[in-house]
């Protein structure tokens, strides 16, 4: 609980050193009213030059960091355990056996015969018994049919439990230990349209939105982890929850119709 | 497909461990990764190291991988007791295992009570259908007793639901060629081509049959083929190269007396006879006649 402690003290530092701060430009912007221009530039450095202790990153971002990897692993963990053995669907199986074969020929049309090519996009695309063929307005809309399956969508509800309860309490963990100071300064400008999102815990409106709380260092790792995380899983990991969340906004995907 | 290093170093380490020079799990594990068969070497050096208790316990849980070879291998070698003693062993430490019963039906099947491991196959099936190692066992199974019908009835329903299994259109062209029936054995080489299609093995492959079959179109798309290969191996293929003389001279055979309008220029040929009389210049000179004899009587007469 030591480095709480020293959270603590930082806390305390840099809220003196903000009011110092703060007293300070506003002291200096009374006094010298008459050369506001070079002095507003001047204040402008002064104002916006906050010295962060070196505590913050030694206490504050590396174990939020590294917090953050541990937690990814241990989901990784989890969902392996948590996996059901699935007895794969015969329909499904063949299904994707037969676009991976169709895959190879669309690739490597080019190196067979003509008579052999059409002889197979014919075996793939036929009116009767073609093996890919959908006819119009019957193909099954994805998402109607996971949630039709139980078995499926018992699937995505652990999936998705999986992601949002580490996040959730991950994101409560953040607010509670490590709001209301600085945390990292970003390194180029943004608007002022960022200051709510980036800067919650922090008071003072006059602060550069440059210099961010530790909630969005938090959201910087969620997604930023993603990389990191695919080396040390390998490819397939069940951490991958910006791909999840695409996923689940990218349905009514339907085949027959063109363009999609 | 094992690449030339892969190859050099496969030999380098043999040479090795013959020698007594160590190394011998290296090159077990080498022989794992290349799926090569070497089972005499295997059995032998897997068999030192697994009976040697110090070397055993030194390889943890990689001890169960290695029972797991020298057992195929000691099979392939018909030494069924080193087989049956290390597939105890593993059905021991994994009771409730589908490899270890897979091994067991490939004892069933090296001892030659045929009735038994298809039954123990289908049992295997039933629990999962769609164990893809299981339903290749069934075919070597069968093509072991000689049925090759059913090998391929086995291979083709396999085939229908697993059609991306490259292994299987391979296995199933060898044997459509070994009876002979060479148009079923081409569509098999189209779909290997497809999948992999910058493996000249294949093209080679495709090129004999469509060569076998005859007739002017095949013979055109046969050169075309053995083109490719030389094409993909950098010229280093003499089969290819021979492929594209022997097609040549037949295509120049079948089309005698029609017009030669559409007659594919002699370039082709002249330039795969040079590349061969290079070649055997460099390798074997003492042959070098004999193929300059072969050539000739091989040469179009326009």
């Amino acid at each position: 609980m030591d480095k709480f402690r020293d959270c603590g003290d930082i806390k305390k530092d840099l809220r003196y050193l903000y009011t110092v701060q703060f007293w300070v430009f506003l002291v200096s912007r009374n006094a010298n009213r008459g050369e506001r221009k070079s002095r507003e530039r001047e204040r402008g450095a002064m104002a916006e030059d906050l010295v962060l202790d070196t505590a913050i990153r030694d206490w504050v971002l590396i174990p939020l960091s590294v917090v953050m990897v541990l937690i990814g692993v241990l989901r990784y963990f989890v969902s392996k355990l948590m996996r059901s053995a699935q007895i794969p669907d015969a329909k499904l199986v063949k299904e994707g056996q037969v676009i991976v074969r169709a895959r190879n020929l669309r690739a490597a049309a080019n190196f067979i015969p003509p008579k052999s090519f059409r002889a197979r996009r014919l075996y793939y695309s036929n009116e009767e018994n073609g093996l890919l063929y959908v006819p119009k307005g019957q193909a099954p809309n994805a998402q109607a049919q996971m949630f039709s399956d139980p078995n499926m969508a018992m699937d995505m509800m652990k999936k998705n439990l999986s992601m949002i309860i580490p996040q959730t309490l991950t994101f409560a963990w953040v607010n509670f230990f490590f709001s209301g100071f600085v945390a990292a300064k970003i390194p180029f400008p943004l608007t002022q349209r960022f200051r709510a999102m980036l800067q919650n815990g922090i008071d003072l409106s006059t602060v550069d939105v440059s210099y961010v709380s530790s909630r969005s260092w938090y959201f910087l790792n969620l997604f930023g982890l993603r990389g990191l995380f695919s080396i040390i899983l390998g490819e397939e990991n069940a951490t991958d929850d910006t791909q999840r969340m695409m996923q689940m906004t990218g349905f009514g995907f339907d085949p027959t119709k063109p363009g999609c | 497909m094992v690449t030339k290093s892969e190859e050099d170093q496969l030999n380098r380490l043999e040479a090795q461990v013959d020698n007594a020079g160590g190394g011998a799990w290296e090159y077990l594990c080498l022989v794992r990764k290349l799926k090569v068969r070497r089972p005499d070497k295997v059995l032998k050096h897997g068999l030192a190291i697994l009976n040697d208790s110090k070397k055993r316990s030194a390889l943890g849980t990689e001890e169960w991988t290695l029972c797991e070879q020298v057992a195929v291998a000691a099979m392939d070698c018909q030494s069924l007791d080193v087989a049956k003693d290390c597939i105890k062993v593993l059905r021991k430490r994994f009771p409730d295992s589908k490899r270890v019963g897979k091994l067991e039906g490939m004892l069933l099947e090296a001892k030659g009570l045929w009735a038994e491991a298809e039954k123990a196959y289908s049992s295997f099936l039933e629990d999962n259908p769609f164990d893809q190692v299981i339903h290749k066992r069934r075919v070597a199974l069968a093509k072991a007793q000689g049925n090759i019908t059913t090998a391929i009835e086995c291979l083709n329903k396999y085939l229908d639901t697993f059609m991306a299994d490259h292994d299987a259109w391979r296995e199933l062209a060898e044997i459509y060629i070994s009876l002979q029936m060479y148009k079923q054995a081409a569509f098999c080489y189209e779909e290997l081509i497809l999948s992999q299609p910058t493996n000249p093995l294949h093209h080679l492959a495709y090129a004999d049959v469509l060569y076998t079959i005859g007739g002017l179109e095949n013979l055109q798309a046969a050169k075309k083929y053995y083109a490719s290969t030389i094409n993909l191996t950098g010229g280093k293929n003499r089969r290819a190269l021979f492929g594209v003389c022997l097609c040549t001279s037949a295509i120049g055979q079948l089309s005698k007396g029609r017009n030669k309008e559409d007659k594919d220029s002699p370039e082709l040929q002249l330039l795969a006879v040079a590349a061969l009389e290079k070649d055997y210049k460099q390798r074997a000179p003492g042959k070098l006649p004999l193929l300059t004899s072969a050539l000739k009587s091989l040469r179009v007469s326009s």
